[in-house]
């Protein structure tokens, strides 16, 4: 492997890669080896447009560009220098010459590179007295993006992007020289399902995506790190939140899931969390057969009181659960812990389906199904065949993962069940023949682990407080058992502890505890995936 | 379909003559043009199907260059070259004097679809500035009289 001195500083770098893609894949671009750059993105392929990665490196009478200049055995390179600055400002200053002193109404602004290495490496005054270029600042390329044509650098990001990670290629540099635009072929439109990441890459403000666009400003967020919920592959992201409210999901660099991308669709999953449709607090269905709010403990006592009934009077066998992937891998194992101190075994999983893609969407629109699997939690079918047969008097039921269409006729068969207890985020039909609802915590209001296709345990945390009074499953299953009396559901609930013990039944998840995955998971022990 | 057939099987000889066939996209876009004028999207897609790109890469193509129009024009199109050393020997003047002796503006065409006036960079006659280019041909060591006079004479 190669060496080389960046700053004086040796470093080891991986063969037949260039400077910036080296440092970067030791993860020390940006951390620890400053060399600012627009056009260049990890991800996506070398354009060397933007030319303020120069750097300077002995034995080149000229300053070279990082991203592009392939790194070589005893290569001395400096970052620091005087003439790098001078060069780093020449470009700056060139970027601003037809820039609109737009911050005070741009979006980007708090989180925007031009504005980052202006105020590092700008002059403070423009020496042009020509207008700027006047553009277009309201382009609407699609359905999810608006286009500021002015604020645009040029860097082709979102040019590249388009063609290679989707390889729909919407977009193109239009023009030449001073008059060139980013634009889409006349008459179409940037429409794919990874249309937003754009306005992530695009180091300006000149993208935007029209559901987050003056929304807020960005330096009133708390950019909270979690996993998205729209699907299996648990794609790394920021929640983006303030007044306890969650305003974006951005994506978070993981290499080993998501590289730096989500789906549109995952996107603005975010907006379930803070809708209308929340279950708010408990329901309990009265004489008359409708569903009126009650306290927790009425209805906590309630479901106790059904399942102690039913199991006295036919065995716990009647007693059965049907497991949401959307839980949490604590949730799931509590639920597994209940089960079995009930001394049933009758349980199963609903699994959302959808379209999947050959990029990140999965089929299974659920982060937790391999959780849910690896915790035992087999497929929904036997358990509903079994209601129907008349063989389950309580059912537990965690989400609605049942509506899906694969599921068709659940609402029926769950109507045979003496009685249904419900713990859900949303409201939905499944209360039609719930007989007890319990409101629980969206994955953006709770501590807990998800486990994604590929066998990844990755960490959530609480990025908001829900307005309302609601636990997690969990300990919403913790307090059951707890009115039940069972053994070893006294006391407070410890999600941590949980998290812990889930290894200690379940070997795969030893060492893969809330506390010990890390901001970019871990895989499942002895978990070749 | 805008492009005829007899276009295409050029095209595609043009083709057979690069190492890659992509090297044939410009040679493409003039025989398109010279057919049609200019190059509108439709011809655009027709294009970018012929070569296996995308439409969006063809059109980066034909509006980098000066010499491949998307919009339809006059019959002429007349170009006042306006770079600097054509500016220094009267080009400024002599493109507003066309312009007046027209009665359009630059990039404008006329009302009776004759001439549609524009102005390029270098076109490399320098030495024979100020100079203009009506269609293919190069009129050089232009003065205001004699230009109008040339455009007088198109069809
Ligand atoms: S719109 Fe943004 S990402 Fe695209 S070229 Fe312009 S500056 Fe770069
Ligand atoms: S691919 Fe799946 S996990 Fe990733 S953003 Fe989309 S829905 Fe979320
Ligand atoms: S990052 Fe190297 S030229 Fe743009
Ligand atoms: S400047 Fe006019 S031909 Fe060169």
């Amino acid at each position: 492997m190669p060496r080389i001195t960046v700053d004086g500083r040796d470093y080891e770098v991986p063969e037949g890669r260039t400077l910036l893609q080296a440092l970067d894949d030791l993860g020390v671009l940006m951390n620890g080896v400053e060399i600012p750059h627009y056009c260049w993105h990890p991800k996506l392929s070398i354009d060397g447009s933007c030319r303020l990665c120069q750097v300077e490196i002995e034995g080149q009478p000229k300053l070279q560009i990082a991203c592009n200049t392939p790194v070589q055995d005893g290569m001395v390179v400096y970052t620091r220098t005087e003439r790098v600055r001078r060069a780093r400002e020449g470009v700056m200053e060139l970027l601003l010459v037809n820039h609109p002193l737009d911050c005070p109404i741009c979006d980007q602004a708090g989180e925007c590179k031009l504005q980052d290495y202006a105020f590092e490496y700008g002059v403070p005054r423009s020496r042009t007295r020509e207008p700027r270029r006047a553009l277009k600042k309201r382009v609407d390329l699609g359905p999810t993006i608006v286009f500021d044509q002015e604020r645009c650098i040029l860097c082709r990001r979102c040019v590249r992007f388009c063609r290679e990670v989707p390889g729909t290629g919407e977009l193109g540099v239009f023009g030449r020289g001073d008059r060139s635009v980013v634009d889409v072929f006349p008459g179409e439109e940037l429409r794919n399902d990874y249309s937003m990441n754009v306005a992530d890459i695009c180091p300006v403000g000149a993208l935007t995506t029209r559901d987050f666009r003056f929304r807020i400003r960005v330096w009133f967020l708390k950019e909270i790190p979690g996993v998205c919920t729209g699907c299996s592959r648990g794609c790394n992201i920021h929640l983006g939140t303030a007044y306890n409210r969650v305003y974006r999901y951005t994506p978070r660099r993981n290499d080993e899931v998501n590289e730096t991308w989500i789906c549109d669709e995952g996107r603005l999953s975010y907006k379930a969390i803070g809708a209308p449709d929340r279950i708010r607090e408990p329901w309990l269905r009265s004489a008359r057969g409708v569903l009126e709010p009650a306290t927790e403990s009425d209805a906590l006592g309630r479901a106790a009181d059904r399942i102690r009934t039913a199991a006295e009077a036919h065995g716990p066998g009647v007693v059965a659960a049907l497991a949401s992937p959307h839980a949490t891998n604590e949730d799931l194992f509590v639920l597994r812990r209940l089960l079995a101190a009930l001394g049933t075994e009758v349980h199963g999983m609903a699994v959302p389906r959808g379209r999947g893609d050959e990029i990140l969407l999965r089929e299974e629109r659920a982060p937790n199904v391999a959780g849910g699997r690896a915790l035992g939690f087999g497929e929904a079918e036997p358990v509903l065949d079994r209601i129907r047969g008349g063989g389950v008097s309580v059912l537990l039921v965690l989400g609605h993962d049942l509506l899906d269409p694969r599921y068709e006729g659940a609402l029926d068969a769950l109507r045979r069940c003496e009685s249904v207890i419900l713990l859900d985020t949303h409201h939905s039909e499944l209360e039609r023949a719930a007989e007890i609802v319990l409101p629980v915590r969206h994955a953006a209001e709770k501590l807990g682990t998800f486990t994604n296709f590929a066998g990844r345990v990755q960490r959530i945390e609480p990025a908001v407080e829900p307005p309302f009074l609601a636990l997690s499953d969990g300990e919403t299953l913790h307090r059951l058992g707890r009115t039940l009396g069972l053994a070893g559901f006294a006391g407070v609930y410890d999600v941590r502890a949980i998290s812990r013990a889930i290894g200690s039944e379940f070997p795969a998840f030893a060492g893969r505890d809330v506390d010990a995955v890390g901001p970019l998971g871990l895989p499942l022990a002895g978990d070749p995936a | 379909m805008v492009i005829s057939e007899a276009v295409r099987e050029r095209i595609e000889a043009a083709k057979a003559r690069f190492p890659q066939p992509r090297g044939a996209l410009l040679a493409a876009l003039h025989l398109v043009q010279e057919e049609l004028g200019h190059i509108p999207p439709e011809a655009e897609r027709e294009v970018a199907d012929l070569f296996g790109l995308r439409p969006v890469e063809v059109h980066e193509v034909v509006s980098f260059y000066n010499m491949f129009h998307s919009e339809s024009g006059g019959r002429h199109r007349v170009y006042v070259c306006t770079n600097l050393p054509c500016s220094l020997r009267g080009a400024r003047t002599l493109l507003r004097h066309l312009e007046s002796h027209l009665g359009i503006r630059c990039g404008q065409t006329t009302p009776d679809g004759r001439i549609t006036l524009g102005h390029e960079e270098c076109l490399g006659a320098c030495a024979y500035a100020p100079m203009m280019r009506v269609d293919r041909t190069y009129h050089e060591d232009l003065d205001p009289e004699r230009a109008v006079r040339i455009l007088d004479e198109l069809e």
